[in-house]
């Protein structure tokens, strides 16, 4: 099929332009409605998409159409080691992006690792690994520590 | 025609990205961000929604205590994070869980019942209501329902027991705290005609419940937050026995003002499911499916009951919504479903404690 092999080019924040076949880039909603309207013929801007990031979308939506007529089993599990690969702040960018893009199975993808992150782990715990600021008072904390006590002196 | 992404039709959540103007490295984890978020990694600057979905998956993935902890612990993380928590939180009613203290004063799920179980410390004539958790696991959801008797309960929205209200056999158990008390409910025990061993009948008016809330399209006043708190309170539930108050509940501020809810409409009624003689065996019987392993007369289940104006359907009628049963010395089993809450189910328990002795 001729439409399969038309390329969409796509250019990152950092300048980095890449090709990816039609049929790998409508794996985003968004350039799929783009190529739709047809306004997909030229270069897409993606000014908050490093090339880095752009790459490792491009490799997964590249993963799930040519794992199309594979198992279920076994694109959960390359998903599964496609996303351990990745380090926390990198995970960050690719939620964001795969939000922007619109991959629905990327983001669902992400955000259900770092939900998995999370789990099991206590308030500090969950600061530190994605280094929020605690911007509760001190006399807060010690209430909402005190008034949820059923959680908190279960996990002490 | 060049066309630039600001061209493009975007979902609700996408155009929230723009206004986090993450700059554009090659090398991610360089602060990308404006001099504000200099010192947080990306993630404090993570979308709204793209944070709730995350907190949502981990809300819907842990249904069960303790591992369900960690929801509470999302909403002490930070300010934000406690928002959007609270935002995905739902009362017991809508998703059959416990989750905020305020869960107790909700209602329970429609169509399933909350399995909880009692313990009773015999030593200190103290009640430990325990969820999700068999009480071996001790301490768990004990710990909160430390004793505190000098508070008054302060609610704007349900009424809470009064001691005045708990009215048990023939026996009044005066009011310790003057203000601010309010009656959720009138429990009363009546022995069979023969003053025998044998089943008593219990009459439970639920003062902050109208009957409307089972009828068909009802619903029960819901409380969303305890009062006065810039979050939600705990609520230290207890009961003990003695000379004191049976339940009491307290706050730790007390300048709600009180208001009685139930404006108009007449009060939910509940009484017992009279047990069957089961000549074989030569006691009586209930059903509790599994749930009650001991025989007691504190054992009871409860079903909503009215007049024919009422107009409760018959389904309502014989639906369990509160059974209560021993299933080992000093344990048992508390169940109990909508419109009644963790609180309310408790306070009719404790009173079957309490009036053993007047029935046996």
């Amino acid at each position: 099929m001729a439409s399969t092999l038309k390329k969409i080019i796509l250019k990152s924040c950092d300048g980095k332009i890449l090709e990816v076949e039609e049929a790998v880039a409508v794996q985003s909603q968004m350039i799929k409605n783009m190529i739709e309207d047809d306004c997909a013929n030229e270069e897409i801007p993606l000014p908050d998409i490093t090339g880095e990031i752009l790459s490792m979308i491009i490799e997964y939506c590249k993963m799930h159409v040519d794992g199309e007529n594979n198992s279920n089993n076994e694109l959960i599990a390359r998903d599964a080691d496609f996303i351990t690969r990745v380090d926390l702040n990198t995970l960050y960018y690719l939620i964001v992006a795969a939000n922007f893009l619109n991959v629905k199975s990327l983001l669902d993808l992400t955000c259900q690792r770092v939900a998995d992150i999370i789990k099991g782990k206590s308030p500090e715990e969950i600061r530190l690994t994605f280094n929020i600021k605690n911007d509760f008072t001190p006399e807060e904390e010690e209430e909402i520590r005190k008034k949820n006590a059923w959680a908190f002196d279960y996990k002490d | 025609m060049k066309v630039g992404i600001g061209n493009i039709s975007k979902r609700v959540g996408e155009s929230k990205l723009w206004r986090s103007r993450t700059r554009c490295h090659i090398v991610p984890d360089r602060a990308p961000f404006e001099s504000k978020f200099v010192d947080q990694s990306p993630w404090a600057n993570l979308p709204p929604e793209l944070l709730l979905d995350i907190i949502q998956r981990v809300e819907e993935s842990e249904t069960a205590w303790p591992a369900r902890a960690v929801v509470v612990f999302c909403a002490a993380v930070c300010r934000s994070w406690r928002e959007i928590t609270k935002e995905i939180v739902k009362t017991p009613e809508q998703c059959g869980r416990l989750t905020f203290p305020i869960s107790l004063k909700q209602p329970g799920p429609r169509e399933s019942q909350i399995q909880c179980y009692i313990r009773r410390d015999r030593a200190t004539s103290t009640y430990l209501l325990f969820y999700g958790l068999m009480p071996c696991k001790s301490n768990f959801l004990g710990t909160k329902f430390t004793i505190y008797d000098s508070q008054p309960p302060c609610d704007s929205i349900i009424p809470l027991t009064s001691q005045s209200n708990l009215r048990f056999h023939s026996k009044q158990v005066s009011p310790r705290l003057p203000a601010c008390n309010y009656s959720i409910g009138t429990i009363t025990y009546e022995l069979n005609v023969l003053r025998a061993r044998g089943p008593r009948r219990m009459h439970c008016v639920l003062h902050s419940i109208p009957v409307s809330a089972i009828q068909e399209g009802g619903t029960v006043p819901t409380q969303s937050a305890f009062p006065n708190s810039f979050s939600e309170q705990l609520l230290p539930l207890t009961g003990s026995r003695g000379n004191e108050p049976v339940i009491d509940t307290s706050f730790t501020s007390l300048s709600a003002t009180p208001v009685c809810s139930l404006g108009s409409g007449e009060p939910l009624t509940l009484k017992n499911n009279a047990p069957r003689w089961h000549e074989q065996l030569q006691c009586w019987c209930l059903n509790f499916r599994g749930r009650v392993t001991v025989a007691s007369v504190k054992n009871f289940q409860l079903s909503a009951t009215g007049d024919p104006s009422h107009s409760i359907s018959l389904e309502e009628q014989e639906k369990v919504i509160i059974q209560f049963g021993k299933i080992g010395k000093d344990i048992f089993t508390m169940d109990y479903q909508y419109p009644l809450s963790a609180f309310q189910a408790f306070a009719i328990c404790l009173s079957s404690f309490d009036t053993k002795p007047a029935c046996e």
